[in-house]
């Protein structure tokens, strides 16, 4: 690319959504991530109708069934009580997104905000949220969320509220880098000329130009979110059973390993398809969207 | 005399986003030995192509020579192998590229830098010379580019030199290893004007003094014109013409040599164009105005001092005039426009507005319907994520006006500007420089100011492009009768754009009055140091340009050759 | 640079000083009565109201802080209700071996993706690339619990030579009084069983800690190496005849490298972060563990003690990150000095 001028690629007649089209189509990483993604979406809105035994995903007993290996009745085979995996990994993947959806849903928003208010304002408010930032990247997230969930009592609702108190901070200091660059552009200058208010600057001019990057962001953080929450399940400090978690259903599996491994390999690939599926989603969109995080 | 370096019929291709282009069409040139050649061309020619092909630096891929051969001396550069083209490097043909800043290491000194090209070029060539041996040669050579402090210099990270001097240090590391051929892509463009004359001085005397060949690559026909023998013009990877620099200058015969001569704005001589000043009611008042900039440094931000960015300012704008701020980086004429603006706030003095004081009334509607900016790099200046439409409207909703006739108003603009309907709904990036250029001053003039601030608004721009936005700009005066005050440094272009100029130096004005009275008799030495600076294309303006000794010019600059503090 | 150092000491230091109060603010109020947690719902009123005076709770809020802040500086972490001793001898007592677990992962990270990513970035887009780009993928990917299992289940029962558990064969017989180090401890008394089995005890944790950030190092490695070689400066060091090897490895790398080494350092939280888990999977005795257990027993003294020294080590890492970086690029140190 070095050689290629900006005059030279406008030769070739592509404009820059034609170019980034062109990255993407050319990225079957990125289809295949995409595709992952619609297939973890699709089996935990549809649980009901896809899972082979859904009476699994509750406290259901069939000890008759207990520890069946892989077959075709049990895919991935059930677990020390009969369950089947299959089913209770599907309907994992429900817990899994509400996961993600409930902490990005109120850390991106916020930590955005915040990136933002600190870039463009900077002073006091600078200060007083970067420093803080600052402090919270100082702390072991897991270990402060274990903290966390276990003083608050553990569950689904406080593994989320935990995460999402540490999670903010992230999407604030890229928001604030990307805000401090665009800074020294003159049309924030030109908007303040323009008589435009700080709303109509925050939101209309600088935010347009974080979006890409937030984008791509949050597709990493879903997957790390996933497996964040399964790592606290894992260390019993998440959701707790019979919900179907992935991170639980991990543990409890290990304690079979290594005769019986399917009931906590299956559901660790699962908690790998899925992470995977995401992170390439958010590569391909990197590189389509040509953003630095 | 032999062609030290000869193409022949040379074709070059990319491949990008799946699709492949030619760049170069059959370019053939020369360059014989002792000559200085010039290539000429605006971006995206293939001016930069050409030289990398010649150096050895083209990706391939995406890069792809389809035919045509390239020699040195007589071998054949294509068809050798990597460890023998690379002996060449540096020692038989060497380059300095354009931006002295990003052309180093930023990391390792500049004695580091050197001391690896003069070793690898002696282990290549069998050649033992000690630590103390290269540490002499460095010293030579930057005595060579007028570098007396050569140690203080080899201990120095680029950063800590000045812009002047990095260049001229980067010309030393070209000349190394004594090549015969020497390839120079625009040299001293990225630098003051002042300064960039000293550099073309300094590499007419080295290619004198060691019968160095020179190919130079530039836009800036002005400095051909001091620097080439002989010249080819590229346009759209094709040479269009080619000859010697006087037949070229006196008589061009394509057409586009023709348009690149005609777009560059005379500095003296039957061509230039007066504008006339008549007294009329004044617009802006700047009165004895100051502006320091405090300093902090330290653990917490202590303040250390202040620096004085502009002192004690006094000018007078009328209605109609263009008005022309002149003046070269850190001069001061920037940190003004915003005071003229009401973005920063004087240290001392006032600015009147129409009569108003600004510090009265900065921010409100009033203002902002009397004064707008248009800012020097519109890449900058337009939101990348925001349609031309939107962009347009911001002026627009924020002066209290209605959807329906911010809509009309757009369509208007779009039209005062010469640019289609359809370009509403694009983005910046689909746009070229000197559309972009368009929009932004349709977005200043969307309220219907009086007074226009233009920041440089032409300097990002190719000459032809540049040409255009004037006419624009001059047109739109007329129509509205608009008062500009017009910051830059071209003073070409100031010659032929404004009708009173004032000159700054320091952050103080040195001199200020009509064109015609400053550039026909300059009276302060700064003023006469910076019209001797400017290249230009013809020898009867190298005739009437002021003629200064270098005593009289080193009492008001610093020459780029001193190591700051 | 001494002053670079300093003043990159002070900051950090600051860090530190933010992160105790607000862990301990956190601490105070979460809803419940801290006391009352620890205690349990099956204790009496009078053993609640007893350990709220023993922990200070009925003074006011700024007093617990106080008294908190100054026993701190004191080395004074409180007692742990898990183990009945001071949090401090806990947490020394553990400290080596998550020290040591630690080191071992970075030295393998660095010496693992640094070189990685230069050769993807040397032979970008092709198949080399490709392959080194999917392995830093799984690397991220891989849940480190599930990776840590994986590796118990192949390396130790397939394969047998990798312990499945602990630090050290008890059958050695040997106790690292130095350093605490068995490594080093054991180099130091010439016993080179006790190495060979302490890196054998080693590398299932380390690799299971250190896979994920090897694929986010390896991939800011060749993204900078990458953007470092469209910088003109490459492009002139190569017309003036500097051999391609010097061009990557001395010019381009010392550039690049500072992207990596910044994340390494941001990344040493999440590390230690992991090391909680992978200590637990591998019933490793360091303070990752201590902290699971302490956690899992609402011991609030013995938790706010673990996020502290897990804080110590974040700005000791980074404190030494700075100075690599100093050393590497001195636009760091002077721009330091300017606008610090």
């Amino acid at each position: 690319m070095s050689a290629v001028d900006e005059a030279d690629l406008e030769h070739h007649g592509l404009n820059a959504r034609q170019m980034a089209f062109y990255r993407f189509r050319r990225n079957p990483l990125a289809v295949i991530g995409a595709l992952i993604v619609l297939s973890v979406i699709l089996a935990a809105v549809f649980a009901p109708l896809l899972a082979p035994s859904p009476e699994s995903a509750g406290s259901f007993v069939d000890f008759r069934n207990r520890h069946a290996p892989p077959s075709w009745a049990h895919p991935m085979g059930t677990d020390n009580v009969g369950r089947d995996v299959l089913s209770r990994v599907i309907y994992g993947y429900r817990i899994s997104l509400g996961l993600v959806v409930g902490v990005l849903g109120v850390a991106v928003p916020f930590g955005v905000v915040l990136g933002l208010l600190a870039g463009y304002f900077g002073g006091w408010i600078e200060t007083i949220v970067m420093r803080f930032t600052d402090i919270m990247l100082a702390v072991p997230p897991l270990a402060m969320a274990l903290a966390i969930t276990a003083v608050l009592s553990p569950n689904l609702i406080n593994a989320m509220i935990a995460i999402t108190l540490l999670w903010w901070t992230w999407h604030t200091r890229l928001i604030y880098r990307i805000v401090k660059a665009q800074m020294n552009e003159d049309y924030v200058e030109a908007a303040r000329v323009a008589g435009a208010t700080h709303t109509h600057i925050l939101f209309r001019e600088l935010l347009p130009n974080c979006i890409s990057a937030v984008a791509v962001k949050v597709s990493l953080d879903a997957g790390f979110v996933i497996l964040f929450g399964a790592a606290l399940s894992f260390l019993g400090l998440g959701v707790q059973p019979p919900t179907p978690d992935l991170g639980t259903m991990v543990a409890t599996g290990s304690e079979y390993m290594p005769e019986m491994w399917w009931q906590a390999v299956m559901p660790g690939l699962a908690i790998l398809y899925a992470i995977l599926g995401f992170n390439l989603l958010g590569d391909g969109l990197r590189d389509m969207l040509d953003v630095e995080l | 005399m032999s062609a030290l370096l000869q193409i022949e019929d040379l074709s070059i291709g990319f491949t990008a986003y799946g699709r492949h282009r030619r760049v170069l069409h059959s370019v053939t040139m020369h360059v014989n030995e002792g000559e200085r050649v010039s290539l000429i061309g605006q971006s995206g020619s293939g001016k930069t192509v050409t030289m990398r092909t010649i150096i050895g630096t083209l990706p391939m891929p995406p890069g792809k020579v389809e035919q045509g051969r390239i020699s040195y001396a007589g071998t054949s550069l294509l068809d050798l192998s990597t460890a023998e083209r690379n002996r060449l490097k540096g020692t038989g043909i060497s380059i300095v590229l354009q931006d002295p800043m990003l052309s180093f290491n930023p990391v390792l000194t500049i004695g580091r830098q050197m001391d690896d090209i003069i070793r690898y070029a002696d282990i290549r060539s069998r050649r033992i010379r000690s630590r103390a041996e290269r540490q002499a040669h460095m010293i030579d050579t930057l005595r060579k580019v007028r570098l007396e402090d050569g140690a203080r210099v080899l201990d120095s990270y680029p950063m800590m030199l000045s812009g002047g001097m990095r260049q001229r240090v980067l010309i030393g590391m070209a000349l190394l290893n004594k090549p015969r051929l020497l390839i120079a892509d625009e040299p001293g463009t990225a630098l003051d004007v002042t300064t960039q004359d000293e550099i073309l001085v300094l590499l007419n005397t080295l290619v004198a003094e060691d019968g160095l060949s020179l190919l130079l690559i530039t836009h800036n026909l002005g400095v051909v014109r001091e620097m080439a023998d002989r010249v080819y013009v590229m346009e759209r990877g094709r040479i269009v013409e080619t000859g010697s620099r006087d037949a070229i200058f006196d008589a061009p015969q394509h057409a586009y040599t023709s348009k690149l001569m005609a777009a560059v704005p005379p500095l003296y001589g039957a061509r230039v164009k007066t504008v006339a000043h008549d007294e009329a009611r004044e617009m802006v008042a700047i009165q004895n105005v100051t502006k320091d900039f405090k300093t902090r440094s330290g653990w917490l931000q202590r303040l250390t001092g202040s620096v004085r960015a502009v002192s004690d300012v006094s000018l007078s704008v009328q209605q109609g005039d263009i008005f022309g701020i002149a003046g070269e980086s850190g001069s001061g004429k920037t940190t003004l426009a915003k005071m003229i603006l009401g973005l920063i706030p004087p240290s001392q003095g006032d600015i009147l507005l129409d009569g108003r004081a600004v510090s009265a009334f900065a921010g409100t509607r009033e203002f902002r319907k009397l004064i707008q900016i248009v800012y020097q790099n519109p890449g900058s200046s337009l939101n990348p994520r925001r349609t031309v439409a939107d962009q347009l409207a911001v002026p627009l909703k924020f002066t209290g006006e209605d959807k329906a006739s911010i809509v009309q108003r757009i369509s208007e603009l779009l039209d005062l500007v010469e640019l289609p309907q359809a370009y509403k709904s694009m983005y910046p990036h689909e746009l070229s420089g000197g559309q972009k250029q368009r929009v932004a001053i349709a977005r200043a003039l969307s309220v219907k100011p009086k007074i226009l601030v233009l920041d440089e608004p032409t300097s990002a721009l190719d000459v032809l492009v540049q040409s255009t936005v004037i006419d624009l700009l001059n047109r739109l005066r007329a129509e509205f009768e608009l008062t500009y005050v017009f910051i830059s440094h071209d003073l070409s272009l100031m010659r032929n754009f404004c009708n009173r100029v004032a000159v700054m130096l320091r952050g103080e004005v040195v001199e200020v009055g009509p064109v015609g009275r400053i550039f026909d008799t300059p009276s302060h030495p700064y003023t006469r140091a910076l019209l001797s600076a400017i290249p230009v294309i013809s020898p009867e303006e190298e005739a009437r340009k002021p003629k200064v000794t270098k005593e009289e010019r080193a009492r008001v600059l610093a020459t780029s050759t001193a190591m700051e503090g | 640079m001494v002053g670079y150092i300093l003043r990159r000491a002070v900051v950090l230091f600051l860090v530190l000083l933010g992160l105790a109060i607000l862990i301990f603010v956190i601490s105070r109020i979460v809803p419940g009565d801290p006391a009352r947690i620890a205690l349990g719902p099956l204790a009496t009123a009078a053993q609640v109201a007893e350990l709220r005076e023993e922990m200070g709770l009925n003074e006011p809020f700024p007093v617990q802080l106080w008294t908190y802040l100054t026993g701190l500086a004191q080395g004074d972490l409180g007692k742990s209700l898990l183990t009945s001793r001071p949090v401090l001898d806990d947490i020394r007592a553990a400290l080596p071996a998550t020290l040591e677990l630690v080191l071992f992962t970075i030295v393998i990270q660095i010496a693992v993706s640094i070189p990685l990513g230069v050769l993807a970035a040397i032979y970008r887009n092709t198949w080399v690339d490709n392959v080194l780009r999917v392995a830093s993928l799984i690397g991220v990917v891989t849940p480190g619990f599930v990776l840590a299992i994986i590796l118990q289940l192949v390396a130790a029962h397939y394969l047998g030579f990798f312990p499945v558990t602990g630090r050290m064969d008890p059958a050695l017989d040997f106790s690292a009084d130095v350093t605490g180090l068995l490594i080093v401890d054991g180099v130091i008394a010439g016993r080179f069983d006790v190495v060979l089995d302490a890196v054998r005890h080693l590398i299932l944790p380390s690799v299971a800690l250190a896979a994920a950030g090897i694929g986010q190092v390896m991939r800011i490695t060749r993204t900078a190496m990458i953007e470092v070689a469209s910088r003109d400066f490459v492009e002139a060091s190569r017309a003036y005849g500097i051999p391609e090897r010097v061009v990557t490895f001395r010019y381009m790398l010392r550039v690049a490298s500072v992207a990596p080494l910044t994340i390494l350092g941001l990344e040493f939280a999440s590390l230690i972060g992991n090391a909680f888990i992978v200590e637990f999977v591998f019933s490793w005795p360091g303070i990752a563990s201590y902290g699971v257990r302490t956690i899992l027993q609402k011991d609030l003294n013995a938790v706010i003690g673990v996020v502290l020294v897990s804080g110590v080590f974040f700005v000791l890492a980074n404190l030494i990150i700075d100075i690599l970086l100093g050393v590497l690029d001195p636009r760091h140190r002077i721009r330091e000095g300017r606008d610090a």
